[in-house]
């Protein structure tokens, strides 16, 4: 990890802030389950990525889960929600940027980020089936669930349900991006600069 | 929901658990989290939850508080508990309702992984009821300090998390007042098909970033001005001390987990 100057750590706090509040107002969309829920958490965080490089990305993720642990409290004990939150945030941010940066266009964003969309579904399907779910078991001491089972559950809920909320992130920055670029190149020379 | 943001879920008050250090707390709610997966028979269930109930007596802080606390994961916990209840199909049929039997084992299970589930919430909420987010930080920047040695940025991280910390408060009160200003301007956030709502979202988030880049610039310069240089050699205004009592709540634990594995069956 380079060194951040002073001005970068005092943004990479402030973006972990609006990351969290943004957190704070999710909401869920009709065709899935309650539970599941969208929330423009990860724009805060392709925006630091974008100006302060990818490991301000996974900083911004990490400090919002933090928080989020410390507020709430989790209900397993070790936070796997907020683990998993964690690793789907930088599944989505780290290729949209590094796609990004070989294309450097507006079109190339939208390529960027529907790739990342796509990469951070799969690879949630695939942590879900052997990881997430699992563990999810294992601290509340429930019967495992048969592989067919979760494999439907994942096939047919989880894995549309990030696609769709990946492509809604990438629409709403898609929007900000198109008004916001030249702002995001100055603070970007600017922050080469110091 | 603003003012309650500022201080976290911090309840402040004058008890033990108050004045003990952010470290020892921090360091008691991880072993309690590992200890807790040594319980098994009623006899360590009633011994946790003893240890529970005796820590929030040291808090002073009112039921309420507590109870608020396990309400957001009531739902979850009935969920496994009747998961259990129907599931578990071990021990003597206690309950025959035709479709269903209930065994002994499912309760016992049921009861069990209810009681866990409500042990950690309470846990975890008395460090947080307990301790100001910021107390919270400088413990785990001290906890955290030997891996300095190896080039762990330990100070940065934790300036950036109070740093967020410090602005969540701010940034509320500021997305609150740009969503005001957009609805008088006849922007609809809680109604309206999802495309509009999508689009209201934009006009909310620029100028909330724009204002924080303002904000960190000007603290950044701020903070230079003042000769802020990293955390090297750095004094702090908060001195964390490590007091007799944390040692004996150490103690306290240490004995528990003893009775623990001596109970477990």
């Amino acid at each position: 990890m380079k060194k951040f100057s002073v001005k970068a750590l005092v943004s990479i706090g402030m973006l972990s802030s609006i990351s969290y509040v943004l957190m704070l107002l999710n909401f869920p969309v009709p065709p899935f389950p309650n539970f599941l829920m969208v929330d423009f958490s990860d724009i805060p965080a392709l925006i630091a990525a974008l100006i302060f490089g990818p490991a301000a990305g996974v900083l911004v993720e990490l400090f919002k889960n933090i928080m989020d642990y410390f507020m709430t409290g989790s209900a397993t004990g070790v936070p796997v929600g907020h683990i998993a939150n964690f690793v789907a945030g930088i599944l989505f941010v780290l290729p949209a940027y590094y796609i990004y940066t070989k294309l450097k266009t507006s079109k190339g964003m939208t390529l960027a980020l529907v790739i990342a969309t796509v990469v951070m579904s799969i690879v949630m399907s695939v942590l879900n089936y052997y990881v997430i779910m699992p563990a999810y078991t294992l601290f509340l001491n429930m019967p495992a669930m048969a592989a067919p089972e979760l494999k439907t559950m994942i096939v047919t809920g989880i894995l549309p349900f990030n696609i769709f909320k990946g492509l809604l992130i990438s629409l709403v920055f898609m929007l900000l991006f198109s008004r916001m670029s030249t702002w995001i190149s100055r603070q970007q020379y600017k922050s080469e600069s110091i | 929901m603003m003012e309650k943001m500022i201080i976290g879920r911090y309840v402040p008050a004058d008890s033990m658990l108050h004045r003990m250090d952010p470290r020892s707390k921090l360091i008691l709610v991880f072993l309690f989290v590992c200890v807790i997966f040594l319980a098994n028979n009623s006899w360590t269930y009633a011994i946790l939850v003893i240890y529970t109930l005796v820590m929030a007596g040291f808090s002073k802080i009112p039921a309420r508080f507590l109870i608020g606390g396990l309400k957001p994961v009531l739902w979850l916990v009935i969920f496994t508990f009747f998961l259990h209840l129907f599931l578990t199909k071990e021990g003597e049929v206690i309950l025959d309702l035709g479709l269903f039997k209930i065994y002994e084992e499912g309760l016992r299970q049921g009861i069990f992984i209810s009681l866990r589930f409500f042990l950690l919430i309470l846990i975890t909420s008395l460090l947080t009821l307990t301790t100001t987010p910021i107390e919270i930080t400088d413990g785990l920047e001290r906890l955290l300090g030997p891996l300095k040695k190896v080039k762990f940025p330990v100070h940065e991280l934790a300036l950036m998390m109070s740093i967020a910390l410090r602005f969540i408060p701010t940034l509320m009160q500021e997305t609150d007042k740009i969503m005001k200003a957009q609805t008088a301007r006849g922007v609809e956030y809680s109604s309206g098909p999802i495309k509009e709502r999508l689009k209201a979202i934009v006009p909310l988030l620029i100028p909330l970033f724009i204002s924080s880049f303002k904000r960190a610039e000007e603290l950044a310069v701020a903070m230079e001005a003042r000769g802020y240089r990293g955390g090297e050699g750095r004094t702090k205004y908060r001195q964390l001390s490590w007091s007799k009592v944390d040692t004996g709540m150490l103690l306290f634990l240490m004995a528990v987990t003893a009775l623990l594995v001596v109970f477990r069956g």
